[in-house]
């Protein structure tokens, strides 16, 4: 796969909506391919790329590795996922995230916060509403503009969602209008 | 009376909304008898709806347009609907005061967000109350003012209690044509809107606990104050955060 094919950069992001109990009610993936500088962490050399037990993923995602490469089908074209790109990796970085949210959260009065935590070649953004609904957002490059207008637009398709009388605030959300208009908004921002 | 038109708009839209999330029985009987596509149809947002369906819940603005607004009858109608509804099916004053303050608290939930949205959205960098006195006064004039159309009368501090706050309705709209018998002259409808209150502060993080009380003067006869306890935690953060 490597040898000879130039291989597309993709950024991978992942979105999360709590409730104000942390109960999730709603996540998405995101690819996009826009071209980024990549970051190699110095430790990820220093692991081989054969590594293909069970736990490979959990291991290069926690040093930081970005060089173990896995075919995704889903994509078309040859993608590269870095390490830590695993499901569980990415969930537990957006729940370790949400002590330092709530922390921020106290002190800044503002709705995006950015770049509040960071875990190797993942940054976590969050948008916390005024209902203590909280957006979590994990990206890998900087894109703060980008960023702070999809939050913007999650938001209001978040307060139609809740104007739903038959909607309560531990409910999932799985409308598949919203699950199109936030993967549109995605799209076009990130 | 502005509060009320909103909701009518968006709850009867989301009624004939294909994608709505039915979560009850009762919801799916509703969205079948205006003889809609099924609700479990997989995504088709994107086909042309036929002709004559009401657009879904994601497709109508948010702000407020006039002709959204009702009248002031229609709404004491509904809400006198509500309070017979809720006193059929409880025990006593307390128990239906507790009804309507949960009755209130949906909508207080989704005021909050609206509110915040309608008054945020346009901002660069949008806001939330993070201090308990700030939080106070925006119920005091915004949240009023969106769901009663004035701000409230009076916002005052208990002088016995460190942990209570009052906010005062001299007439109060939702109960201007209610009038309670004697037998249960303590039941005061407003806990509808101590519910709503009660809402807007644990949604920012202010838990605590908010009870309607009648307090007529010779003036206003129907004058009533919204009692507000807080939490503990609630003073001992206002207090660190000095």
């Amino acid at each position: 796969m490597i040898g000879g094919v130039r291989l597309l950069q993709v950024m991978s992001h992942h979105l999360f909506l709590l409730s104000p109990t942390d109960t999730p009610l709603y996540s998405l993936t995101h690819y996009s391919s826009k071209p980024t500088p990549s970051t190699a962490s110095p430790l990820s050399s220093n692991l081989p790329s054969w590594s293909t037990s069970a736990f490979a993923g959990t291991l290069t995602a926690l040093s930081g590795a970005s060089s173990a490469t896995q075919a995704h089908h889903a994509q078309a074209g040859t993608v590269r996922l870095g390490g830590g790109q695993d499901r569980h990796v990415i969930q537990m970085i957006a729940n370790a995230s949400l002590d330092v949210i709530e922390e921020v959260m106290r002190r800044d009065s503002a709705m995006y916060l950015k770049s509040v935590d960071k875990f190797n070649e993942w940054t976590v953004s969050a948008f916390v509403t005024p209902g203590n609904f909280k957006f979590i957002l994990l990206h890998e490059a900087k894109n703060d503009d980008g960023i702070r207008s999809f939050f913007n637009e999650v938001w209001e398709l978040y307060v139609k969602t809740m104007l739903n009388p038959f909607h309560t605030m531990h409910t999932p959300i799985r409308s598949a209008v919203f699950d199109s208009r936030v993967r549109a908004s995605a799209k076009k921002y990130l | 009376m502005s509060q009320h038109p909103r909701f009518s708009v968006l709850s009867s839209s989301s009624l004939s909304s294909d994608h709505s999330h039915v979560q009850s029985p009762t919801a799916t009987s509703t969205t079948s008898r205006f003889s809609l596509p099924s609700v479990n149809t997989t995504p088709t947002s994107t086909t042309p709806k036929p002709p004559g369906q009401r657009p879904n819940i994601y497709d109508r603005p948010l702000n407020k347009t006039r002709t959204a607004e009702v009248s002031a009858s229609a709404f004491a109608f509904l809400f006198s609907e509500v309070v017979q509804y809720t006193q059929k099916r409880v025990a006593g004053i307390n128990d239906l005061e507790r009804r309507l303050n949960t009755l209130g608290y949906r909508i207080g939930s989704r005021v909050l967000e609206l509110q915040t949205w309608r008054t945020e959205s346009s901002s660069k960098a949008p806001k939330r109350e993070t201090r308990f006195l700030q939080a106070l006064m925006s119920i005091h004039t915004h949240v009023w003012r969106s769901c009663f159309g004035k701000p409230a009368d009076g916002l005052e501090k208990s002088v016995e209690n460190d942990d209570e706050y009052m906010i005062v309705d001299n007439d109060p709209p939702i109960t201007r044509n209610i009038s309670v018998p004697r037998d249960l002259s303590s039941l005061s409808c407003s806990s509808f809107t101590a519910g709503i209150v009660e809402a807007v502060l644990d949604g920012l993080g202010f838990p605590a606990r908010v009870t309607a009380h009648n307090t007529p003067t010779a003036q206003y006869p129907g004058r009533t104050v919204i009692l507000i306890k807080v939490e503990k935690s609630v003073l001992e953060r206002e207090e660190a955060l000095k």
